[in-house]
């Protein structure tokens, strides 16, 4: 079906926001598909504009963004078959009184043709998803009246219960205690194992999912680094990116980066 | 009794009956989703700029320009115009860009509006304000059946695509990034809400149309935990606050859709009031009994201080 086995597939791209501003410019690199996938990368260094970009939500001021062959500008709709996204969580509106479960089939029901009536495979589904992350006992409870990372993981659950073959979260994990990204980093290892999913997440802590993670983009503002975990935890990549707090400890056999802005990273 | 019951024979209540619930249907299903959107200010822009639109219309109408020009043309073009206007504003998903976009077309209609009374002929004038005061109790059977097709419309689409409009505000951006074709879905909420709004202010007046599509949706979203509550929670309100009304303009000589108002906002403040007595009850219920962990605390600190002091030695 697709037309590349890359991921991604980023030429020279340059994304300006109206305010003239350039979240991202000079980027190139590829990824081979399927991947588990890690962007990290300080605040305001263009994670998430990349991830809209690639998406077809924002337009490249230059260059191309492809993901499994298919421009992001020209194919735009193919990709978003494809995939699942996870926005940021301050992105979704609190003041209507939707039900955990109506979040929760947003992601199968957003495939469908209107009027979207959920099935019971819809649900059943749904609720498997919420069973993963440990949240099916708030089935019927108001989604805003849940803490903000009970919210997170219903919204992991809407994207594990959708249809594609590429889940994209965008920091899935801010704000959770160990318990919660226990839960979804075991749900996602899980799910890209068995369903042959590539996976893509922006994060500012490897530690969790430095065991799944098979690339690391490294990003502030253009491509600073990009490879296995282990190329990215060189001291001075992460002095050039997080300043000269950044520093790498060695520990136990596990080399852990300490910074200012994301706290430890740990990596063997 | 006798005479409540002849009340119902007389056509021009039977007609006030007819358009109260028909307006309550609108609001139900038009008003419900503006809340959800955070932009229950559009009603009062809409049915002001419907008041502007008018006010064209019957001056191109009366000075010759374009004598075919009917006065709820102009008020369906400036509403679907405010409507696209709030719309762009708010196509990144920002409500507070929209809310500006409106009180700027807001003014601008009212502007015109009276701008325009001065080149009206004075006896045109009243059918201006009629926009701005309407009586519900003087409707003529185009005007309720404009209202009913207005209804029927509206709840057709809501019944297609009431998912639609709740995911677009509860996540604009996910809902495009799963291949929601959010754009087309945002303008058509926005603008059947305003034409909907344009045919209600003709009938009955900007002020009972906001009265009812503002304050009953807000009080719903306060108390109600599902969208369909709301919705019909909506209808309720609404529907309660124009027969109030009627009654009372029977029994007093009060303006309807003052009264209307009136009720209608009562409604909200009794809302918000039941909303924080149902918080106070749930945080009194049930209070959790504590697990006294600190005796626990006390052994691992001084377990760890122990620790400690053999660290020292070593
Ligand atoms: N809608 C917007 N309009 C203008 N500038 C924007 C907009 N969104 C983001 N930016 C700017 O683009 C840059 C990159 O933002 P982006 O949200 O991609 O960063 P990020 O890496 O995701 O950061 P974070 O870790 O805080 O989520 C920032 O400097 C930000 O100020
Ligand atoms: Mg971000």
């Amino acid at each position: 079906m697709s037309k590349s086995n890359l991921l991604f597939d980023v030429q020279d791209l340059a994304v300006k926001y109206p305010n003239g501003d350039f979240a991202l410019h000079h980027v190139n690199f590829t990824v081979e598909s399927p991947s588990f996938m890690a962007i990290i990368g300080p605040n305001g260094s263009g994670k998430s504009t990349l991830l809209k970009t690639a998406l077809g939500l924002i337009r490249p001021t230059r260059g191309t963004i492809k993901m499994m062959g298919y421009d992001s500008v020209r194919d735009g709709h193919k990709i978003q078959r494809m995939v699942r996204y996870v926005p940021q969580r301050d992105q979704i509106g609190l003041n209507i009184p939707m039900k955990v479960k109506d979040i929760a089939l947003m992601g199968r029901l957003l495939k469908k043709r209107p009027p979207r009536f959920a099935s019971s495979k819809d649900k059943e589904i749904t609720r498997q998803a919420l069973e993963k992350v440990d949240m099916q006992d708030f089935w019927d409870r108001p989604f805003p009246e849940l803490s903000g990372g009970q919210r997170q993981r219903v919204l992991v659950a809407r994207a594990l219960a959708g249809k594609g073959s590429i889940l994209i979260l965008d920091e899935p994990l801010a704000g959770t205690d160990a318990e919660s990204q226990r839960l979804i980093v075991d749900a996602l290892e899980d799910y890209h194992k068995n369903n042959d999913v590539s996976i893509v997440m922006v994060t500012h802590d490897l530690n969790p999912i430095h065991r799944m993670v098979k690339n690391v983009l490294l990003l502030k503002r253009t491509v600073i680094g990009i490879g296995a975990p282990c190329s990215i935890m060189d001291v001075d990549l992460l002095t050039k990116v997080y300043g000269p707090t950044a520093r790498i400890v060695e520990y136990a056999g596990h080399r852990y980066c300490v910074t200012h802005d994301s706290g430890m990273d740990r990596h063997e | 009794m006798n005479e409540i019951f002849q009340l119902f024979t007389i056509p021009f209540f039977q007609r006030a009956l007819i358009a109260s619930i028909l307006i309550a249907v609108v609001a139900s299903t038009s008003g419900s989703f503006l809340v959800f959107r955070g932009l229950s200010f559009m009603t009062s822009g809409v049915a002001h700029a419907a008041l502007g639109g008018a006010a064209l219309g019957m001056f191109l109408q009366y000075s010759g320009i374009v004598p075919w020009f009917d006065p709820i043309l102009g008020a369906l073009i400036f509403s679907v115009l405010v409507a696209v206007v709030t719309g762009y504003a708010g196509e990144s998903g920002i409500s507070q860009k929209m809310e500006v976009a409106v009180g700027v077309s807001f003014a601008l209609s009212m502007s015109i509006a009276v701008f325009l009374l001065h080149y009206i002929p004075p006896t045109q004038v009243p059918q201006v304000w009629g926009y701005l005061i309407g009586d519900i109790l003087l409707l003529d059977n185009l005007d309720v059946i404009l209202l009913g097709g207005t209804a029927a419309v509206l709840v057709l689409i809501a019944l297609l695509f009431n998912k639609e409009y709740v995911y677009v505000s509860v996540d604009m951006e996910g809902s495009i990034a799963h291949g929601l074709n959010a754009r087309a879905y945002h303008y058509m909420m926005l603008i059947t809400s305003a034409l909907a709004i344009a045919f209600a202010t003709k009938a009955v007046g900007a002020i009972l149309v906001y009265a009812i599509m503002v304050a009953p949706a807000a009080a719903s979203n306060e108390i109600m935990r599902s969208v369909r509550g709301v919705m019909v929670t909506v209808f309720i309100f609404a529907l309660i606050s124009e027969i109030v009304g009627l009654a009372a303009s029977l029994a007093i000589q009060a303006s309807p859709s003052a009264i209307a108002g009136i009720i209608a906002a009562l409604i909200y403040v009794v809302s918000m009031q039941v909303k924080r007595i149902r918080e106070r009850a749930a945080s009194n219920q049930d209070f959790p009994e504590v697990e006294d962990l600190s005796e626990t605390f006390h052994e691992s600190l001084s377990a760890s201080a122990e620790q400690a002091h053999e660290h020292e030695h070593e």
